[in-house]
């Protein structure tokens, strides 16, 4: 694609010493959710503030809409819809009060503000909340308050920093609901996640991150089948045990991993696979269709790194 | 500098929105300290003091505290006030990504400080006419008015300055106990500086509270010197240099 929305070469992000993101290199075209996966401190954050150009680049090129993406880029800024990771709301004011000083921020006439604002109410279902105080709410209520915000100045892309982080699966699902029904209007949009099954739900692509680097990108099921496959069985038993049960299914085509109590096999084709498997008869076995889950855990180990 | 633009005035409006609610306790806060030196020394030791260069000693206290007013309302506004804005409230990292640049936060936050200042000072002057003290000349009341103004910008500009590099609450400690109060006592609001040994009064020629409480003091007795034009254009000065380093030093902090 040559009209991509977002291109980035080589980005670095440096914090003094600290490299937060090591030469990255991406495209997204319009009209679709791309995610950044990774893990707590992978530098996704830092790699969506340089694209609402709230974060300076510190090397390489970034551009958004074809311009290029700093600070003092108000274009990109007036045209992009932020949900950060954190709410950013008034508690000294209402949640009315709250959309109608951020519709002013973008130079939005009031009646065509009190217009967008009971419409984008009613489709985060805050309409009855509209007089109360940012206090009274939930966190969930809250959550979807900072969408509705994000979308006052009818963005062209979306950025959603980890956007439903620290909610109940109820909230979780309504967030997914509305964000997708904002993308089918052709919004585009950029996910930062932690969460593999928000990426599934959302995500036409996906990028993992680690370490300031993007490992691997793909749609998610191509991910999958390349890495893993379709299938895993996952079965808990010692590490002793592992050997023994390799060989009986040598001749098979399967990939096997330990990680801590249980050998994770990875299959194109399980069905043989299992049976064998079964006629081990094994105590703890589940077989199960692979997933993105699986993906970043391959990429980015198993095991707790901090 | 080409990133000011009017939309500072947002910052204005959002923070008027968001004060409504606190009018009351804000201005009887702000109106506090100064009212109580007022009436505590000129009612209460004035009397004691009799006549002071010709008139009561209230007279002699009035001009300094309205500036002192008007500088301790705008410097506790872009020291605590901004300060939880920034760091409690994340309201600026809220507009940083919206079209709204970090200069026109900070310059909006020292507008909306500036008129904190004002009413302070206003407050004051209102108080202190109750008492019977007024400015020389109805065209002395616009002279207050500009010269409430000129302070208030220079002070919220200084203290955003020490805003930007304050890590918590306690720092700002530094600044007002070391700066401001000294300030306070040293600038010539309690006593004339004439009698005062030569480095001192050298010294606080160096303060700017010092050349607001000669000007103030000028047009509360109608005799205007020379002089005060350029007292007034340090004032001036020093406040210009202040807004643009605090928007340096505050987008530095803000943009990382």
């Amino acid at each position: 694609m040559t009209d991509d929305l977002i291109k980035a070469d080589k980005l670095v992000k440096k914090y003094g010493d600290l490299t937060a993101v090591d030469g990255i290199s991406f495209a997204i075209e319009p009209g679709i959710c791309f995610g950044f996966l990774g893990p707590n401190g992978a530098g996704k954050t830092t790699t969506v503030k340089m694209i609402h150009c709230v974060s300076p680049v510190t090397s390489g090129t970034l551009t958004v809409f074809g311009l290029p993406a700093n600070v003092d880029n108000r274009k990109i800024k007036s045209i992009t819809g932020v949900i950060p990771q954190e709410n950013y709301l008034d508690e000294d004011l209402t949640v009315d009060q709250n959309l109608l000083l951020f519709a002013d921020v973008f130079g939005i006439k009031k009646a065509e503000a009190k217009k967008r604002i009971a419409e984008l109410l009613s489709f985060v279902e805050l309409e009855k909340k509209a007089n109360s105080k940012i206090n009274a709410l939930s966190t969930g209520m809250k959550r979807r308050l900072t969408i509705a915000k994000a979308l006052i100045n009818q963005p062209k892309l979306i950025i959603a920093d980890e956007p439903t982080t620290g909610l109940d699966p109820q909230a979780r699902h309504l967030i997914w609901q509305r964000l997708r029904s904002v993308k089918r209007q052709g919004t585009t949009m950029v996910l930062t996640t932690q969460y593999m099954e928000e990426a599934e739900q959302l995500c036409d692509r996906v990028a993992i991150m680690y370490e300031g680097k993007i490992l691997k990108e793909g749609t998610p099921p191509e991910l999958i089948a390349e890495l893993i496959g379709n299938e895993v069985i996952e079965i808990q038993i010692p590490a002793e045990e592992d050997k023994p049960i390799i060989e009986k299914l040598s001749g098979n085509d399967f990939q096997f991993e330990r990680v801590g109590d249980s050998l994770y096999l990875y299959c194109r084709d399980g069905r043989a696979v299992i049976q064998k498997v079964m006629e081990m008869n094994l105590p703890r076995v589940i077989h199960r269709p692979a997933s993105l889950e699986d993906v970043f855990l391959k990429l980015t180990g198993r095991n707790l790194k901090e | 500098m080409n990133n000011l633009s009017s939309r500072a005035l947002f910052i204005v409006k959002r923070n008027m929105w968001s004060y409504k609610d606190f009018v009351v306790p804000t201005i009887l806060v702000s109106l506090g300290e100064p009212l109580f030196y007022l009436v505590a020394m000129g009612l209460g030791l004035g009397a004691y003091m009799g006549a002071f260069g010709g008139k009561p000693y209230l007279n002699f206290l009035v001009p300094g505290l309205i500036t002192t007013s008007a500088m301790l309302s705008s410097s506790f506004e872009c020291l605590y006030g901004t300060f939880v804005r920034m760091i409690h409230e994340k309201m600026f990292d809220e507009y940083l990504a919206t079209p709204i640049s970090a200069e026109d936060i900070v310059a909006g936050e020292i507008i909306w400080a500036v008129f904190r200042g004002l009413i302070s000072g206003l407050l004051m002057l209102f108080v202190s006419m109750i008492l019977g003290v007024y400015p020389a000349s109805l065209f002395g009341y616009i002279l207050i008015f500009v010269l409430m103004a000129t302070v208030s910008f220079l002070f919220s500009s200084l203290s955003m300055i020490v805003t930007s590099f304050a890590p918590n609450f306690d720092f700002f400690n530094y600044y007002t106990e070391l700066f401001l109060t000294p300030m306070f006592f040293f600038a010539g609001v309690f006593f004339p500086l004439d009698k005062m040994p030569f480095f001192f009064k050298l010294a606080t020629q160096l303060l700017p509270l010092t050349h607001a409480v000669a000007i103030s003091r000028a047009i509360y007795s109608g005799i205007y010197a020379p002089l005060l034009i350029v007292r007034f254009l340090i004032l001036l000065a020093v406040g210009i240099v202040c807004f643009f380093l605090a928007l340096y030093f505050m987008k530095r902090r803000l943009i990382k």
